[in-house]
């Protein structure tokens, strides 16, 4: 059961068909929500589930919408993928008005997109989901030789570090003379 | 249709080996039954172990925070494996800050260091360019092609802010790397000189390595063989000193006990008769040494010694079963004396 629901792949959602939230209905009717993220496909979250992020409470706070200004405006997140919203937003609806426990079963499953999740879950700032992925990162060595840990975290070598730091201070002064050239060429 | 039987050996090969755990695949066909030496793969996390649907992730570009909080929750031998894949790891598991609570560093033939810290506990075997390690995964062996012998323990004292060794234990060490470990291990608590050491290089660990030591000296060996030797090591500014050798009785005399500048002496055992006893308590009763530093004096003896004869000719007052004597300046000395066995507390 999930209150998140697949909407349109447009910016201004039809209307979403909205799953039921729970078996206890709640006294004072629920206020819901709506996101979208790279894909446009929109979300529609409680506010409950909406508190865990430190960045949408605040905008929710400070915004006062009702439900259809709600509704016609959802929350753009362009900068995170459709499925890591969809995570994060299922992590949100099961965690809802509950405090998170230190071994959370319920992280999102796929492992392969820990990266973007996190990012995601860092800019959303969902503190308890962010120390729960960071631990997962962290869980992907345990036990490891240097050799894997380089590999399974990406770490450049110290030749690789000193080529692209070579590489940027290059780029970083034909950049400059550029800027100086153009400079030059105004002034003209 | 005709089937290759050769084509069947191939296909089946690849059936068993592709699963097969990884850490039996990586060693071959033939190799899969024998034990595997470091991580069984039951030791291996579940998602781990399918690391092939596994996205690397470039941790060095998570958001700053994120990236320390990661490394927070890394155990202490993790944490050491990324410091040891770049000079930027090892910066990055330097400003972590992480705190380790016993660190023992022994030097024999090579060089090895015990990490503990909560549950955990590390041994780590030093070499040139590589590292053996045991923590509970059988011996896994790391390797680090830039790093010399010598290179390994400053890494680790580095990355954890310098700790305290808790205990530099020196065994069968040549002289010339006396030198190498001064330099390597600035300081710690207790300094232990092996009775396997070369008498060489028990005495020079013993003077050039006991000024490093904070708390504790202990020698399993009689390092001195001339007369004068006994007083130029009594001589250090040393807090705790334990000579410990049972086959070779340490010899002393009244004028090493009273240039001793060690503030807690131990030996066992020692050859000193019951009048240089007697004369080190008369001299000391005169008050000639206004600063003397020791607080303790136990003297384990070779021979026994009779109480009479050691306190001959001395004004004393029995105190608690201990003979107490005052000096004119107020200073205090309680003397137990047992069979085998003198104590000094000066007060």
């Amino acid at each position: 059961m999930s209150s998140t629901e697949q909407g349109t792949s447009s910016a201004a959602p039809a209307e979403p068909t909205t799953a039921p939230e729970s078996a206890a209905a709640p006294e004072v009717p629920e206020s819901f929500y709506y996101v979208h993220g790279k894909d446009k496909v929109v979300h529609k979250v409680s506010a409950g589930a909406l508190q865990h992020s430190a960045l949408i409470h605040g905008m929710i706070s400070n915004l006062g919408y009702t439900e259809e200004q709600a509704k016609a405006n959802p929350f753009p997140f362009e900068n995170i993928d459709g499925d890591i919203l969809q995570m994060v937003v299922d992590w949100c609806n099961q965690h809802k008005g509950k405090p998170t426990p230190p071994e959370d079963t319920n992280l999102p499953k796929q492992k392969e997109k820990l990266f973007d999740l996190v990012l995601a879950v860092n800019y959303l700032e969902i503190k308890e989901l962010l120390t729960y992925c960071c631990k997962q990162v962290a869980m992907m060595v345990k036990g490891k030789s240097p050799e894997e840990i380089r590999e399974i975290w990406m770490i450049p070598t110290d030749a690789e570090d000193e080529a692209a730091e070579k590489e940027a201070k290059k780029r970083a002064g034909k950049e400059a003379a550029g800027e100086t050239a153009a400079a030059a060429g105004d002034a003209k | 249709m005709s089937i290759d039987p050769l084509s069947v050996l191939h296909s089946l090969f690849h059936c068993v080996s592709d699963s097969l755990p990884r850490a039996f695949s990586g060693r071959g066909f033939l190799g899969a039954h024998l034990p595997v030496p470091a991580k069984s793969p039951s030791s291996i996390p579940s998602f781990i172990s399918q690391s092939t649907n596994l996205m690397p992730i470039p941790i060095l570009s998570l958001p700053g925070k994120n990236l320390q909080y990661a490394l927070n929750c890394l155990s202490v031998g993790d944490l050491i494996a990324f410091s040891l894949c770049s000079k930027r790891t090892k910066h990055l598991a330097k400003s972590s800050n992480r705190k380790i609570e016993s660190i023992c560093a022994d030097f024999d033939t090579c060089s090895s260091i015990i990490i503990q810290h909560l549950d955990e506990e590390l041994f780590f075997d030093f070499g040139d360019s590589w590292a053996d390690l045991e923590r509970g995964n059988g011996i896994e062996i790391w390797r680090k092609r830039e790093f010399a012998h010598s290179d390994w323990i400053p890494h680790l004292l580095h990355i954890f802010n310098d700790p305290v060794i808790r205990v530099l234990s020196i065994k069968d060490v040549s002289l010339a790397y006396l030198d190498t470990i001064k330099r390597i291990i600035p300081r710690c608590n207790r300094l232990e000189i092996s009775e396997n050491c070369s008498d060489d290089v028990a005495k020079m660990a013993f003077l050039k390595l006991s000024p490093i030591a904070v708390k504790e000296v202990e020698v399993y060996k009689n390092i001195f063989d001339k007369e004068n030797d006994v007083s130029k090591a009594l001589t250090l500014n040393l807090e705790s000193v334990i000579f410990c050798d049972y086959k070779n009785p340490l010899e002393l005399n009244s004028d090493d006990l009273l240039m001793n500048n060690i503030a807690n002496l131990i030996i066992h055992k020692v050859n000193i008769t019951g009048k240089e006893l007697n004369r080190f308590l008369k001299l000391w009763m005169k008050g000639n040494h206004s600063f003397y530093r020791p607080k303790n004096i136990e003297l384990v003896l070779e021979k026994a010694t009779k109480r009479e004869e050691v306190l001959r000719g001395v004004k004393y007052q029995v105190v608690d079963y201990k003979h107490q004597l005052k000096r004119a300046d107020g200073k205090v000395l309680l003397i137990s004396i047992g069979w085998r066995c003198v104590v000094f507390q000066f007060q």
